[in-house]
């Protein structure tokens, strides 16, 4: 017997040290959380902040042996220690952990604007188009249809009259056709895919964003009169919009402008820089009332193929992104209505899975009218099925505009997403390894790397 | 955004591969910016927006303090002499005794404090952040004189391990007034153990952690993680969190095999982190905190001096090249500055008020008063001891 232990038992003796010191970690909190009330409000928030990032990092590690996405490890560090499972954060921590997610948010768009080259999107235009039709007609016909159909099994659609409920369900429809650009962009950071796959779903992702803000617009302008007999058809929703769409892509052209030169032209301190555009910026874009998803990805996609910092603005933001991601990832997971789920999760179910089957459908039949390579006719759909923030955001927006339905409709927007949420990026991930666009070179690993980046050097 | 402003303009000015650049070793300028900005000047920074900050100036103070464990008892890469740790322990004790003991008299007599605990708070509270001196300014020195030699050695290494018991004496200050109600036998002795086992327990775990390989991102996740968990709980519990996450630091560099590594990786995010929180030390400024306050600081500040050429003339009868560089060679320790800025700004959150305040405030004249002392005295030494080749400019030399 050969005296040094192998690869396998080393592993597994690394992962089940994780296991205990995630349990002593997760103890500790648990045992102050129990023991001393809180009496200083925002304080705790700080090792919320510190247990997420923890939890999320070990348990992405620890179920990463089994395949699955380190995105859906963050969510599950996060369920748990969410308020309705150990408590470890409760609901008023998770609102104070707001900027965070608007930090990762505008990091998330940044990259993905910086991850789309021009010169391939052209390439891959006629895919996209074809794609971007397929998936938006069928989705929103065939999931109307399906919730239509579904109407005796939610509660709140059952007593509906015939207009409201066609105007709810084409609502519902719309939802669906959103995507998650933050489970993309985390998939692919994992992963470091490129390949048609990669390229193909970031852009698709990445474009629908504006394609879906248009759809509901003109959504809610034909089910308004719908759903609320008082109200008439109108379309001043699309001047908000105008001015939302041309004013994001105006700022975000200026950012990005101005954040090529910085990096051509000072290249220190990026970090903070990064910091700024995703406190600073946010706060302004908000005030103004433009989309900072927009803006920030416009403002990325600018860097990248308008000047020649792109490479530079990616490989800063993979520095600081990571951290922000999981605590971003772990807090979205923490933010689940465990409840809601649980009592919603066979309508949740059926239409995620409607949704997945018809999304499955789309890609198959676009990939064929656009002669897609066979990579994309197969596996082009995997990356479309992730929904986070963006259906969340928009399903309180409906609640908003539509009290009278707003907060049931929510709810089982939630406990929909949460289905996509948890099986997209596992789909994505697993569709990335089988098309074999995964990188084979993993991430640099401590110590193997040179720590420390000094001040004012370049970063290639 | 103001912060992260001047996170940005502080890291822009004052970084670099050594610690020498723009601005002044103790970083007091920003204390004075803070100050001027703040609500006892330009009210530009008000009471509300201090109030709101705090959860930021935790964090920095706790990820100093955790950059500070880390670094502890090394001077560069090289571990300190056994010898450098018991002078410098011999050095905080007899600072820190002296100026809390000289200070005690003083507010007993000057009335200050309504209860003997704040007197005791108080004392104590000045005499710690009083005890230390800062490594910056000692390496700011070395480095813009390329100094070389047996006491410019020495002096660095007492100067990185002085942290250590005015660390501990804070754990043992906060536990005089619990925060919390979990009843405890003996306060004074469970909660600063409690403290530093809370540090040294994370900092194990820490360590355990980053022995596996992870991926780069992964180890500035556990580090960061680990020292927020330290900060979260330390606060809750109403503990030092200075101490706590110092000795998250410190059992990270004695248990990790890569404590070079892990050292080298924290150390360009001091500064960034340092400078708003001096910033926000200044804003919290208030001299009027207290009656008699600058009477009380210029006795603390008379004590600290004395006790310092005092500790000189110990330092010059264990070491020749002490002796050569004068009897005032224990100015050369003068210089206080993040640490004891960050002591008086943990005890202005935790004791608001009276005893807070007037920490603060000592602890930001010290450090002034030091940066006028310290840093001459120390190249005036480092000359006498022949250890500063004073025939090239200093500007003509490479830095170290």
């Amino acid at each position: 017997m050969s005296g040094a232990p192998s690869a396998e038992h080393r592993g597994f003796v690394a992962h089940a040290k994780h296991l205990l010191l995630l349990g002593a970690f997760g103890g500790l909190l648990y045992y102050v959380t129990r023991a001393v009330p809180e009496v200083h409000g925002g304080l705790w928030t700080i090792a919320a902040i510190g247990f997420l990032l923890l939890a999320g990092t070990l348990t992405s590690e620890l179920l990463a042996p089994l395949g699955l996405p380190h995105l859906t490890g963050y969510l599950l560090a996060g369920i748990a220690s969410g308020p309705y499972v150990l408590r470890l954060v409760d609901e008023h921590t998770v609102k104070n952990l707001s900027p965070v997610n608007t930090l990762a948010l505008s990091l998330i768009a940044l990259t993905g604007g910086a991850e789309l080259d021009l010169a391939a999107m052209r390439r891959a235009s006629r895919g996209l188009a074809w794609s971007m039709l397929v998936q938006c007609v069928l989705v929103l016909v065939l999931v109307t249809a399906v919730f239509f159909a579904a109407r005796p099994l939610i509660p709140f659609a059952r007593s509906l009259p015939m207009g409201p409920l066609f105007g709810v369900a084409l609502l519902w429809g719309a939802l669906a056709v959103t995507r998650s650009p933050s489970a993309t962009l985390g998939i692919l950071s994992q992963t470091r895919a490129s390949g048609p796959l990669a390229t193909f779903t970031l852009a698709f992702v990445m474009v629908s964003d504006v394609v879906v803000v248009v759809l509901l617009a003109s959504v809610f302008a034909i089910v308004r009169p719908l759903i609320d007999p008082a109200a008439s058809f109108s379309l001043d929703s699309f001047v908000t919009l105008g001015h939302d769409l041309f004013g994001s892509v105006a700022l975000g052209t200026t950012l990005g402008l101005v954040i090529a030169a910085y990096l051509r032209l000072v290249n220190r301190q990026m970090l903070v820089v990064l910091l700024v555009l995703g406190f600073g910026a946010s706060t302004i874009l908000d005030y103004l009332q433009f989309d900072s998803l927009l803006t920030f990805m416009v403002a990325g996609f600018i860097v990248r193929n308008m000047s020649k910092q792109g490479h530079k603005l990616i490989k800063y933001i993979e520095q600081t992104g990571t951290v922000v991601y999981v605590v971003f990832f772990a807090t979205a997971g923490a933010d689940l209505d465990v409840p809601l789920l649980r009592q919603l999760w066979p309508v949740a179910l059926l239409l995620a899975g409607s949704r997945g089957i018809i999304t499955f459908a789309g890609g198959r039949l676009s990939g064929h009218l656009a002669d897609d390579p066979p990579t994309l006719r197969r596996w082009a759909w995997s990356g479309l099925v992730s929904q986070a923030g963006l259906a969340l955001g928009l399903s309180g927006l409906v609640a908003r505009e539509f009290p009278g339905i707003g907060t049931s409709f929510r709810a089982l927007a939630i406990a929909t997403v949460a289905v996509n949420e948890m099986v997209g990026p596992v789909l994505f991930k697993l569709a990335l390894d089988r098309s074999g666009e995964t990188s084979p070179v993993r991430a640099p690993s401590f110590p193997t790397v040179p720590p420390p980046v000094p001040e004012g050097s370049t970063v290639d | 955004m103001g912060l992260l402003v001047l996170s940005y303009l502080g890291s822009f000015l004052v970084g670099g591969r050594t610690v020498r650049g723009a601005g002044l070793p103790s970083g007091v300028e920003y204390v004075a910016l803070g100050f001027v900005l703040g609500p006892q000047a330009l009210d530009l920074v008000g009471g509300d927006m201090l109030a709101s900050f705090e959860p930021v100036v935790q964090v920095a103070l706790g990820w100093l303090a955790f950059a500070v464990g880390l670094d502890f008892a090394y001077a560069g890469d090289r571990r300190a002499r056994v010898g450098s740790i018991a002078l410098a322990t011999f050095s905080v004790l007899l600072t820190g005794t002296a100026v809390a003991a000289v200070t005690w008299v003083a507010v007993r007599r000057l009335h200050v404090g309504t209860t003997p605990l704040e007197q005791i708070l108080l004392a104590g509270g000045i005499g710690v952040a009083c005890s230390e001196t800062t490594r910056h300014a000692v390496r700011w020195v070395l480095e813009r004189h390329t100094a070389r030699g047996p006491l410019a050695e020495r002096l660095n290494e007492i100067a990185n391990t002085e942290d250590l018991l005015p660390l501990l004496a804070v754990a043992v200050l906060f536990a005089l007034a619990p925060a919390t109600q979990v009843p405890t036998r003996t306060p004074l002795l469970d909660w600063p153990a409690v403290t530093v086992g809370l540090g040294l327990l994370l900092g194990a775990g820490a360590a355990l952690l980053v022995r596996s390989e992870l991926k780069l991102d992964e180890t500035w996740a556990i580090l960061f993680g680990v020292s927020l968990i330290a900060i979260g709980t330390t606060a809750r519990l109403g503990l030092s969190t200075l101490t706590a996450s110092f000795f998250a630091g410190l059992a990270v560099s004695m248990l990790s095999r890569h404590g070079k590594e892990l050292r080298a990786m924290v150390a360009p995010t001091e500064r960034p982190v340092l400078l708003p929180a001096l910033l926000l030390a200044g804003a919290h400024l208030d001299f009027h905190a207290a009656p008699k306050l600058l009477w009380i600081a210029a006795l603390a500040i008379a004590t600290r001096f004395v006790a310092k050429v005092v500790f000189g003339w110990v330092l010059a009868a264990t070491s020749k090249s002490a002796r050569k560089a004068g009897s005032l060679v224990g100015l050369s320790l003068m210089s206080s500055g993040a640490l004891a800025i960050s002591i008086g700004l943990a005890f202005a959150l935790r004791f608001p008020g009276v005893v807070g305040d007037t920490v603060l405030v000592v602890a930001a004249l010290s450090a002034t008063v030091g940066e006028f002392v310290g840093p001459v005295r120390l190249r005036n030494a480092l000359q006498r001891a022949g250890e500063i080749d004073t025939a090239v400019p200093a500007a003509q030399k490479a830095p170290a």
